[in-house]
């Protein structure tokens, strides 16, 4: 044998043992991959790893879970629905039932939902939005975990203010904090470019009757009326009053948690995780934190549902049957039960039956079940679309804000920036 | 004719070594760049087909003010960080050049930035210049420096300014050390023969060391420029491109394109922009090294 044999004989079983792992199928008989969101909640992930590993043992299948953040689920999912793998399972966020059904990657899951609630009892009217596409649903509501006011009742009582039931409440509040010397800046609302900027942008549009589609999801244009009087509320805390920090429009982290736990906001918009942060350290200004729902405007409460998770069975999987069966089984009563009473009142239901539960018989838990009976799902007043999708995603709400606060452009110029630019999306996406 | 068939077996070998590399060069480099280029050529959503607009994603960047926005940003975050590496990877390297003790230590020592995950380096300069919790701003305040927070990351400028000096931190001592390393093969005959002549610091400075290293100068500046014109992480975990769009850049607003919207065709066409400027630097930087040869 020569020398030039024997190297490509080398080379030909390298090759040939690198090709086996892509040859094995990704999801063989009594198998079932579930990607899933990892919370800020672990003990909670841990409960809902248990009882899913629990249903599937039941049903002789074994079972693959994968995770990820806010921050790498679409890259992980457009990846996922390019090369076709997308998982058995996968929870999707309140757009990704929208964006995959109308791709047609979705299988109809009404049976589930139908199973689920003989259980939990009927879904709440405003999360069908974000699920049920044609009078079919493409995804089983998980849970909601939804904005909520955090402020200091202690500074509160300190100047001698009610808590802000309205976004220029907010401000005034906000302006008299500072005025006192206890802050300087108060008012920790991010107009940023992630989830925690684009949900509170769609509340206060919504607040101020500045949606930009009508009932049926089509385009309509944010009101230029309406648009001014919600981007003059929030442009003055940072161009006149100087009660808000531009650190907030970055993602600098000086409006998050932390931030509010370290004592420099009086305000931020939230999910529940600060008190599960508080109570679990047992921190000090556990006593001087409160909550409400979030501010109201001239067109009322309109708050919106973004951070929303759902169950969802991509028609890419061979094993429909059991992983709808596995759903069912995770959003059985007792299951469902044991996950929302260990998630520090992070994972709100969208069913009506476990919203009744005791658990959420407190203070804060009545605030938290009142927002998201209150929330609407992006896209509102319409239902969700990839549109509507892609208007949040491409950070069109904040940016038109943050237009006029950091690039120093007239209101009415960022309002016709932006419906340019919502309508040429639209153009793109038509609702069908 | 023996000999002649030596050679075919030794070529045919030579041939079947490279074999290997030249498939992964093909599979990992040359297939996703021909596809970026050919994405970039459509109109392609994620999930769809992609059918084949020609220029028109071209078009749509140069018509967007937003893209132009990208643009200035990227050419700023690139300028400001490979001048300011440049400058204090010269001065690294003329240091270092004349340490005699702990030389090896030193240079370990400045070497760490650039070992350190780039991950690492965004969050903890993010918690740096953090407006309330933020070293530099708690320690400005208590030695009495200022008596508010800076906002690093929130005034447009200096959120600029911070993500160009995070990147220098990264980058610099590949700067330093490729140009130490360079510097080390100056003879030193020159030198003496220059201080014979009455030359100062300055002057051999001018007229020795960087005449002598300047290819080297141009290769390292030209490879990070590369590098610096396509960074994510730092922008990404720091800013997110805010506040609004102040340091937005060809990386994260491609990302926001391809990934958050989808749009997979405009977001190769925003990656691929800066690439007619990168190959005329290639071309420009190649060439003059040929005639530095020649």
């Amino acid at each position: 044998m020569t020398t030039l044999a024997k190297m490509l004989g080398v080379l030909i079983a390298l090759l040939t043992i690198a090709a086996v792992p892509l040859l094995e199928p990704a999801s063989a008989a009594g198998k079932l991959s579930l990607w899933r969101l990892k919370t800020y909640i672990p003990p909670a992930d841990k409960i809902l790893d248990a009882n899913a590993q629990e249903c599937a043992k039941k049903a002789g299948i074994e079972l693959a879970i994968q995770t990820y953040t806010f921050d790498d689920m679409w890259t992980k999912f457009t990846a996922a629905i390019e090369a076709k793998t997308l998982p058995d399972i996968a929870e999707l966020d309140a757009v990704g039932p929208a964006r995959l059904a109308n791709l047609g990657r979705l299988s109809d899951v009404s049976d589930v939902v139908a199973a689920a609630t003989k259980e939990l009892g009927p879904i709440l009217s405003n999360a069908d939005g974000a699920v049920k596409f044609g009078g079919k649903y493409y995804a089983v509501p998980h849970y909601a975990i939804p904005l909520v006011l955090f402020y200091r009742s202690d500074i509160l009582t300190k100047v001698g203010a009610e808590p802000p039931d309205t976004w220029e409440d907010i401000q005034k509040v906000s302006e008299k904090v500072k005025k006192a010397g206890v802050q300087d800046f108060p008012n920790g609302f991010p107009w940023n470019r992630t989830g925690d900027g684009y949900d509170p942008a769609m509340s206060l549009l919504w607040s101020y009757g500045a949606a930009w589609v009508d009932k049926s999801g089509k385009f309509t244009g944010i009101p230029k009326a309406q648009g001014l009087e919600a981007l003059k509320v929030v442009t003055r805390a940072y161009l006149a009053d100087k009660t808000a920090a531009f650190d907030y429009l970055s993602w600098s982290g000086a409006t998050n948690n932390e931030a509010f736990m370290a004592g420099k906001i009086t305000f931020t918009p939230n999910g529940p995780s600060i008190l599960f942060q508080e109570e679990s350290t047992q921190h000090p200004l556990l006593k001087d934190t409160a909550i409400k729902v979030m501010p109201k405007g001239p067109a009322g409460r309109n708050l919106a549902l973004t951070f929303v998770m759902n169950w969802a069975v991509p028609s890419d999987g061979k094993q429909q049957k059991e992983a709808k069966a596995l759903i069912g089984c995770v959003m059985a009563r007792e299951n469902f039960v044991k996950y929302m009473t260990g998630s520090f009142r992070q994972m709100v239901p969208l069913f009506a039956k476990p919203l009744d539960d005791a658990y959420w018989n407190t203070p804060s838990g009545k605030i938290i079940v009142d927002t998201v009976k209150q929330g609407h799902p992006v896209g509102w007043p319409g239902p969700t679309t990839p549109a509507a999708a892609e208007v949040v995603s491409g950070n069109v709400l904040t940016d038109m804000i943050t237009r006029v606060i950091v690039d120093k452009v007239a209101p009415e110029a960022a309002i016709d920036e932006a419906n340019k630019r919502i309508k040429e999306i639209y153009d793109r996406l038509p609702v069908k | 004719m023996n000999a002649l068939t030596d050679r075919h077996r030794e070529r045919l070998l030579g041939y079947a070594l490279i074999a290997p590399v030249a498939i992964f060069l093909a599979g990992l480099v040359a297939y996703p760049f021909l596809s970026a280029i050919y994405l970039s050529l459509t109109e392609k959503i994620v999930g769809y087909p992609a059918h084949f607009v020609g220029l028109k994603n071209y078009e749509s960047l140069l018509e967007s003010g937003r893209f132009r926005i990208v643009a200035w940003n990227s050419a700023a975050f690139t300028v400001g960080s490979i001048v300011v590496k440049l400058v204090i990877g010269m001065a690294m390297a003329l240091a270092l050049h004349h340490v005699v003790r702990g030389n090896q230590f030193i240079r370990g020592i400045l070497l760490l930035p650039w070992v350190i995950p780039t991950v690492v380096i965004a969050l903890t300069w993010k918690w740096l210049m953090d407006l309330f919790r933020g070293l530099i701003n708690v320690a400005l305040i208590d030695v009495g420096v200022v008596r508010s927070g800076v906002h690093w990351l929130g005034d447009p400028t200096l959120a600029m300014v911070s993500v160009i000096m995070a990147n220098v931190w990264r980058g610099f001592p590949f700067f330093g050390v490729s140009f130490l390393a360079a510097m080390q093969t100056v003879p030193q005959e020159l030198y003496d023969a220059a201080a014979v002549d009455g030359a100062g610091g300055w002057h051999k400075f001018w007229q020795i060391t960087l005449p002598s290293i300047k290819g080297v100068v141009a290769v390292v500046t030209l490879l990070s420029t590369i590098v610096t014109l396509n960074d994510f992480n730092i922008v990404y975990i720091m800013t997110r491109g805010g506040p609004g769009a102040a340091t937005h850049i060809f990386a994260t607003y491609s990302y926001e394109l391809g990934i958050m919207s989808q749009r997979w065709g405009l977001a190769m066409a925003a990656s691929l922009a800066s690439l007619p400027l990168v190959a005329l630097l290639i071309v420009a930087v190649v060439r003059y090294l040929h005639r530095e040869e020649e």
